[in-house]
């Protein structure tokens, strides 16, 4: 391609444009005002929360533009895509260049035509080989060696595939987002919340999308969680799964955060959980000596056997403050005013009902104790199949190695040659380069100079 | 115990700040040496800590679920590095900025620059031993992973890298800005050292962004989720890498490199305090 010539094609002009650094520049500044907008302005929300925190005015215009879905849509997409072409049009510009450099391997004429670095004079009576040697492979290790009479040629080079770095770099950057954007368009995400004991057919696609067959029947056996001793955190929590087909079982597998479970192409992760009442919670009412027995459903209000006041069930919680199993439960005595007391009820610690100043405490004259509290744990599990996945990972695993080229293995060339004058002494020249690591590089030029000079004077 | 070690390796970090100031202000080689030394003892004192604090972190772990064969204690432990609070985390920042000072930049600690070094790896700790909560807690089910040792450890240094340029960088642009004064170190040797710091922390940062993403594939069912801590390093990511590019392909050096780290520095601090104070989001516990 002719660089010099001014006016140029309408193709050639679009290629200068697409392997321009200030297209990657100006790319990488909007994608970063992109992402910004996307963490101040909450995404995702129900459409009414931005009329209310942005205003009738500004609302509305936030909407049109999709700035609440702004990682779904063109706002991202069209940067991300048009960066994914930048770096494939500079790979391809500079790689074939990069391997050519790769490829051509350190000669003695390029050796020759270093720039010179130090110099040092060996007496005629030694062996240049001798004086010369131990220093260089000491301080470079393997050395290629040229003997001609009267001339001798030491030469090193390391750092050589430095020039491929930047291009694995590049090329699995590339690999990555093109994996996403497979797996943005050819993957699918949702959700599943299961029941204990209950079977699942389909999964709840991301973002209201409606629902898609699994292909297949789950089934939630069971759902354990554990909890660190006497708190509300839970240690760990798993579900044990049963996957059906026709009716038939084809496998179990128990599904653990960090530890998914893949069947029929799909992939489940254990998200969250939760419970929810499996029947009626069964209540004893006392007032003094006088005790019933009260049946109440989830925010039903329910009288009192006694007639005197009113409960209703709030809420039920499995672990509550790490005490275990609780009910919420709102309590009207019937000549106690409009207020109602509100308190939890813990399965298993009546005890606390009289303790002052605790979310426990019941003021009275009625003293309610749980005596059955049936509940079932529910479990969520994010789902998924991306075939843009493997992608990605080799993006991953391409870039590593660039890394490593590009910033840890910089190129050094290195020559020494020893040419005996006519007098009979050998004229010693350190010849060298390394044009991106130059202090590193000085520091190892002065190192060998010292060594080479200390050999003259064996 | 492990606390009071820290006040101490706090107070070391002080000491070797004023002895690198003092061998600024007087020239001298010998005091230079000695704040090494300094910094030396109290990187070391400050590891003795990190175990300590690991081998805390692990026995009260055990009490909770006793491993049963090796496999369980190995993982325990790996799971158990206190790496996985705010406290935690800013403790082994403070470290990793005076151990690659010490170790990966050793050339350039000297004059401002090992002053403002030791500085900020004093000031960082005191921060997390004055202001933040220090107890162990136990861990959330999310954060039991083999994942979190090299994820977080790979995002620290890049951050206590970006940190090291930082320094440099104000240094540099302290000493070229418009007057005679003569300089404190030659600014060709800060240049070097913003680059390098720089090409560094990027390497790692890389590969946080990479580990973080695997651990959320398997974590979360999703490696990348544009939750704000995310986002955030990746719009760090994207300063650094512009940053590198105009070094490298366009050529610029100087001031203006000087300015892009600084900016690059305030990305890190709101990825790292900004994003977890006030946006929330997935990775809250930190």
């Amino acid at each position: 391609m002719s660089r010099n010539s001014p006016p140029r094609s309408l193709p050639g002009r679009l290629w200068d444009f697409l392997t321009s650094i200030r297209l990657t520049v100006t790319l990488l500044l909007i994608l970063a005002v992109v992402a910004t907008l996307g963490t101040v302005i909450p995404q995702n929300e129900p459409v009414a929360r931005y009329l209310v925190s942005f205003g009738p005015r500004w609302g509305p215009v936030l909407l049109r533009l999709g700035l609440h879905r702004i990682y779904d849509g063109p706002w991202l997409l069209m940067p991300v895509a048009l960066l994914s072409l930048n770096l494939l049009a500079c790979v391809i510009r500079g790689l074939p260049e990069a391997v050519r450099r790769v490829a051509r391997p350190f000669t003695l004429e390029a050796a020759l035509q270093l720039p010179l670095r130090g110099q040092f004079t060996l007496p005629a009576r030694v062996n240049p080989e001798t004086a010369v040697l131990p220093a260089l492979r000491q301080e470079l290790g393997r050395l290629k060696v040229s003997n001609h009479p009267g001339r001798q040629v030491y030469y090193w080079e390391s750092g050589r595939f430095r020039p491929l770095g930047p291009y694995l770099i590049h090329l699995s950057l590339f690999l990555i987002l093109l994996g996403a954007l497979v797996g943005k368009f050819l993957g699918v995400e949702g959700r599943l919340a299961i029941l204990t004991g209950e079977t699942a057919t389909e999964f709840t696609l991301a973002k209201g999308k409606g629902s898609v067959p699994l292909g297949f029947t789950l089934r939630l056996d069971d759902f354990r969680v554990e909890y660190y001793g006497g708190t509300a955190t839970p240690r760990e929590f798993r579900s044990d799964l049963t996957f059906m087909q026709d009716g038939q079982e084809v496998g179990r597998a128990a599904c653990r955060v960090n530890h998914p479970v893949t069947f029929g192409g799909l992939t489940f992760y254990q998200s969250s959980y939760g419970s929810q009442l499996a029947g009626p919670v069964r209540l004893k009412v006392c007032k003094g000596q006088e005790c019933h027995t009260l049946t109440v459903g989830q925010r039903r209000g329910e009288n009192l056997p006694d007639g005197q006041g009113q409960v209703m069930l709030v809420r039920v919680d499995a672990n509550f403050q790490g005490l275990g199993p609780a009910a919420l439960l709102a309590y009207r005595e019937a000549s106690g005013g409009d207020q109602p007391q509100l308190f939890w009820i813990p399965a298993r610690h009546p005890e606390l009902a009289r303790r002052l100043q605790t979310p426990f405490y019941q003021a009275g004259p009625h003293l309610f104790t749980v005596e059955e509290l049936p509940l079932k744990f529910y479990s969520v599990f994010q789902v998924r199949r991306d075939p843009g996945v493997w992608w990605v990972y080799a993006g991953f695993l391409l870039c590593l190695p660039g890394f490593v080229l590009a910033f840890l293995r910089p190129s050094q060339r290195l020559a020494v040659v020893l040419e005996q004058s006519p007098k009979g002494h050998w004229q010693g020249r350190l010849l060298g380069a390394s044009p991106r690591a130059r202090e590193v590089f000085q520091e190892r030029v002065d190192r060998l100079l010292m060594h080479l000079k200390k050999g003259t004077a064996v | 115990m492990i606390s009071q070690v820290l006040g101490l390796v706090t107070l070391v970090y002080l000491t070797a700040a004023g002895i690198f100031l003092a061998a600024t202000l007087w020239s001298s080689r010998r005091l230079e040496a000695w704040g090494r030394w300094a910094l030396l003892a109290g990187l070391a004192a400050h590891l003795g800590a990190f175990f300590g604090r690991w081998l805390e972190s692990y026995r009260h772990a055990s009490q909770f679920t006793p491993p049963q064969d090796l496999g369980a204690t190995l993982s325990l432990v790996i799971h158990q590095v206190p790496l996985s609070n705010f406290f935690e985390s800013l403790v082994f920042f403070s470290f990793s900025v005076s151990f690659l000072a010490l170790v990966s930049f050793r050339r350039h600690l000297k004059g401002a620059l090992a002053v403002v070094v030791a500085l900020l790896a004093c000031l960082i700790l005191a921060y997390a031993s004055l202001a933040v909560d220090s107890s162990i807690r136990p861990l959330m089910p999310a954060l039991k992973s083999n994942w979190l040792l090299i994820h977080v450890l790979t995002c620290f240094i890049g951050y206590a890298a970006f940190a090291l340029a930082f320094g440099a960088a104000l240094l540099y642009l302290w000493q070229t800005r418009r007057s005679k004064a003569n300089p404190i170190a030659p600014p060709p040797e800060l240049e070097r050292l913003m680059y390098r710091a720089v090409a560094l922390g990027f390497l790692f940062l890389s590969v946080g962004i990479l580990t973080g993403a695997v651990w959320a594939d398997s974590a979360w069912g999703r490696y990348w989720s544009w939750d704000p801590k995310e986002t955030w390093s990746l719009i760090t990511w994207f300063i650094y890498a512009g940053l590198l590019h105009a070094r490298l392909v366009k050529g610029w050096q100087g001031r203006r490199i000087a300015w892009l780290a600084i900016l690059g520095f305030a990305a890190v601090l709101f990825t790292y305090f900004g994003v977890s104070f006030l946006l929330p989001g997935l990775h809250s516990y930190l």
